[in-house]
This record gives structure tokens, sequence and C-alpha cells, in this order.
């Protein structure tokens, strides 16, 4: 793992000091602002309440794409620069002639940008604390809502850094991982397009869609938790024979 | 330092290094020649680790460069020719990243970024953002970069390219400099470049290895047959008298500052012949005729003969 802090720390830096996170904060953060505002708003007109239908859970995905489609956008243009932008430049000679491993500069560079995901859902925990001015908020709820956004989240920028890996061009990056991961979603939507059988299953076991659901209702199925981190391995082992083929270029 | 043997890079469409083999010894300073396209940056990526060889072995400091390639990596500063840099780091951000890439512990960090960016020169722009520093200075950033980690072995692809003619001369002072504690293969398709700063000089063309020695060695390789001097001639008969002497081809007259007194001589000899013994026999014939000889010896070459008599290709169009 040598290399990896290092890999980590300026990976973290650039996307820090350049425009690009911050941009992406600001836009991410209107949209979850405005999203929160009308959820609030429609459920204060609601005369009672079940047990799992709530803000908090509409806020994290339930009966809603709204997340999944703001999601789908997000990571990859946090992405899209991870390895794109190093090749375009040429700084990628510099960084794989010091003495790291393909493996470190992939974790390292995968790891910020997952850090960054995280940091921009940072401020949502306001959103909760509001709520809980006003009622009572399912603690439990809210964690297991932050993992299964961290669990899509980190599939997708697996992705992205794959799809990174594969151009020269941040923009093809990026249309090529929302290719990805919109693909992603529309076999999730089988479930509810195809008849009972297999094909149905799968869809169901691959729906994005459907691990929010579940785990804005507090439910942490370990399938999807399989799924999203064999999907993240899977990526990640890719990239890394991705940008060990450079030298054979 | 540097052990090459057999070295090939085949790219498919193109093979841009053919059985390549040299050495490099410790504390030499060895300039990589070539016209551009040669191959030099091939090898040398490869030597850095960035490329794979087709075939053939690259052992840095004793370490092979496929097997160990951490540990060969580790001995050695590479700067690659275009000298990339992250626009959005100031110099000092930039160099600590590297150093601690590259193993530098954590105390001696600050220390080492220090003492890099003194030799490089670059300390008065450490808060500077690199995006604002002109190209002469992010090559030194570069070279900072490579001296960091203080390795023995330093790679340099074309250290002065780009630069202008002061900055030049400030990175050969710097490499020559550096040639006293650290071993240094630098290539370059600028001849005074390899004169400025390197013991001994490896020619590719096309793939091909097709010289290599110290600069005097390489010299005497262009070296036409011939001889030249200086005569006083204010008759103007040292060209009829040299036609009369046996073995002497041609010769050509340059007229000096203080013409007719003073003028310059360049024979062409025959092939096949002594060329003391047409020297004595010309010297010989002119003094008899009245002719001054002021100096006569051996034609001299420069580099860029010899460059040119090794890279020239006279079957020209043919395929690579």
């Amino acid at each position: 793992m040598t290399g990896f802090f290092a890999v980590y720390r300026r990976e973290m830096l650039s996307l820090w000091v350049t425009p690009l996170a911050w941009v992406l904060l600001v836009v991410f953060l209107l949209l979850e602002g405005a999203v929160f505002y009308s959820i609030v708003v429609h459920f204060a007109t609601l005369p009672d309440l079940s047990v799992d239908t709530g803000p908090v859970q509409a806020f994290f995905g339930q009966e809603s794409i709204l997340l999944l489609l703001t999601l789908m956008l997000l990571c990859p243009a946090l992405t899209m620069r991870t390895f794109a932008e190093e090749r375009r430049s040429g700084t990628i000679e510099a960084l794989l002639t010091a003495p790291v491993t393909p493996t470190a500069v992939v974790l390292g560079k995968y790891l910020a940008v997952v850090t960054t995901y995280a940091l921009m859902w940072a401020p949502t925990v306001l959103y909760v604390l509001i709520l809980r001015n006003t009622g009572t908020v399912d603690v439990p709820v809210v964690l297991t809502s932050y993992a299964g956004l961290l669990g899509v989240g980190a599939t997708y920028l697996a992705a992205g850094t794959l799809m990174s890996a594969m151009t020269r061009s941040q923009l093809v990056a990026l249309l090529l991982t929302i290719f990805v991961v919109f693909g992603l979603f529309v076999l999730g939507v089988g479930e509810y397009v195809f008849e009972d059988g297999p094909l149905r299953e799968i869809a169901a076991h691959l729906s994005m869609a459907s691990q929010m659901e579940d785990f804005s209702k507090g439910i942490v199925d370990s399938r999807r938790l399989v799924l999203d981190g064999s999907l993240v391995a899977l990526c990640l082992f890719l990239t890394v024979r991705v940008v060990d083929s450079w030298r054979w270029g | 330092m540097i052990e090459v043997s057999n070295l090939v890079k085949d790219y498919g469409t193109v093979v841009a290094v053919r059985d390549v083999s040299f050495r490099v010894g410790k504390g030499e300073v060895v300039g990589f020649l070539g016209p551009n396209g040669a191959g030099k940056s091939t090898t040398l990526r490869m030597l850095a680790g960035f490329l794979g060889p087709t075939s053939g072995s690259i052992r840095i400091h004793g370490y092979d460069v496929q097997r160990e390639p951490i540990a060969a990596r580790r001995h050695l500063g590479y700067m690659p020719e275009a000298a990339p840099l992250y626009p959005e780091l100031r110099v000092r951000e930039y160099l600590h990243f590297r150093a601690a890439l590259k193993h530098v512990p954590r105390r001696e960090r600050a220390r080492a970024v220090e003492a890099a960016m003194e030799r490089a020169s670059v300390t008065e722009l450490a808060d500077t953002l690199i995006l604002h520093l002109s190209k002469g200075y992010r090559q030194r950033v570069a070279l900072a970069d490579a001296l960091v980690a203080s390795p023995p072995l330093l790679i340099l692809d074309e250290p002065t390219a780009g630069l202008d003619p002061n900055q030049n001369r400030e990175v050969r002072r710097l490499i020559r400099e550096l040639g006293k504690t650290h071993t240094i293969l630098l290539s370059t398709h600028i001849l005074s470049e390899v004169e400025a700063t390197c013991d001994r000089a490896l020619v590719i063309d096309r793939g091909r290895l097709v010289a290599e020695g110290t600069l005097d060695a390489l010299l005497a390789l262009g070296r036409r047959r011939g001889l030249e001097g200086e005569l006083r001639d204010p008759e103007r008969r040292a060209a009829d008298v040299a036609r009369s002497v046996h073995g002497v081809r041609a010769l050509s007259f340059r007229d000096g500052a203080d013409a007719p007194d003073h003028v310059h001589v360049t024979v062409e000899l025959d092939t096949d012949t002594d060329e003391k013994a047409i020297a004595e026999r010309l010297v010989a014939a002119w003094v008899g005729a009245g002719v001054g000889v002021r100096a006569l010896g051996p034609g001299k070459s420069s580099l860029e003969d010899v460059f040119a008599a090794l890279t020239e290709h006279p079957e020209a169009g043919a395929p690579a």
C-alpha cells in the first residue's frame, strides 16, 4: 500500500482547491434543500402518518427516484477527472514512475472521491436535526438511510473511477458513467416490468431504487450490501488492470 | 547504475526501440543523443518503469525494473519530457506530495523539500501556484521533484527543451553541478548540450544504438579524412602546387581576415592513402614553391558532423 496516503491527500487537496467540488456541493445542496422543503410542506398537510412513512423516509428515497437521479448526476461528475485529467495533462507519467503500486493509486483516488461524496452529504444532517425539533425522528432509520446512500454512492463512484480510466476526456468519462449508472437503474426498473420469474428476481436484486427503499425503512438487507461491495470490488479491480495496461500501450 | 540489455519496444504498428543494450556506471553523466522520434523518450520511459519493454531487461541500481519495480524506482529520480505538474497546487505542496509518494519519512520531508527547491533555485516560488509558472520554472520544479528523495540516479528527458538561452545555461550549470554527486542519464537532440554537460554519449537512431563512447571517441568517428591548414600565399600558387602532389583529390580555399596573406585550406585526399605521408609531401612541395605553411593538420570535425554521419539515411524514404 505504499503511496496510498500521499495519493489520497493529494487527491483531496486537488478536489477541494479547484472549483469542481464546490460547484457540485452548491448545486447538490440547493437541490436537496428544495426537495427537503417540498417534502416538509407536503407532510405538514397530512393528518397522520404511519410508522415507516414520513419526511425522513421520503427524503432518503422512499416512493421517489428524485434522490437516485441526483446521485446519477453527482457521482459521475465527481469521478470524471480522476484518471482522465491525469492522462490528458501527462501527470500520470510522474505519478506512475514514483515508487507506488497501481493498487495504491486507484484506492487512494477512489477513497478520496468517496470521502468527498460523504462530506457533501454531511450538511444534510441539519435537516434531520430540524425535524427533531418539531417531532420525533427514528435515529436507527436515519443511520441505515445514510448507510444505504453510502452503498449506492460507493457503487456509482467505483463505476465512475473505472470509466475515467478508460478515456483521456473528462466529458467522455462523465457520459460513459451516466450511461452505466443509468443502465443499472433501468435494469432495476425491470422489477416492475417483468412477470414473476428469474428475470424479475435479478432486476429486483440489482435495483438501486429498491435498495434505498429498504434502507430508508430501516431494513438492512445484507444481500444489498454484498451487491454494492461486489460491484465496487469488480470496478476497482478492473481499474487497476486498466492502469497496469497503460504500460503496454 | 543502469544495465540495459537487448531492450525492444514494439508498439505493434511501429518498433520504437530495437535491441538496445548499454550500461551507465556510477558517477557518470551520460548523454542520450538522437534525432526526434529516434526512440529516446520510449527508452527512458522504459527505464523509469512507465512503459513495459516488449523484450529485454533493465536493471537500475541492481534491481530489475520489471520484477522489483518499487525498489528500482526508489533509486531513481525521473523527469518526464513535458515536465507535467498539477497546476492547481503550489510548488511546496506539490513537492511535499512527491516526497511523501517517494517514501521520504515524514520528519525529513520539509527539509528534503527545502533542499530540493534550493538546488533547483525555486525557493522564492515556493508558494506560487504551478499554474502561474513559466515553462522554465516548471522545468526546474520537475527537476526539484526528481531530486527530492535524493536518489543516486537521475534520468532527465530533454531537460532543456523549450527554454530560452539563459535558462538553458542555468540548467546546464545545474546538471554539471549535480553530476558531481549523482549519476545522470539525460536525453537531448541538441549536440552542444552533450558537449556542455556529458562525459559520454549514446547515439540512438531509429530505435538502434548507432554509437557509444566518450565525446573524443565520437568526434574521431565522424572525422572526415583530409587535412586542414593555414597558409600565407600572396602569389596564389598553393593550388597549382598541391595538385601535383600524389594523393590529393581536391582543395578548397577560404580567405582569412588579412587575405591573401592568410588563407584557410581544406584538402580532400584520395581514399586508401596515407594521410601523414601526403601531409609531409604537401608541406615539402609548398615550402619548395615559396608558400608559407603556417599550420597543417588532420581535418577537424564537429559533433554536428558526427551526428549527421551517424544518423543520415542514404536510403531515405525506405520504411523505418
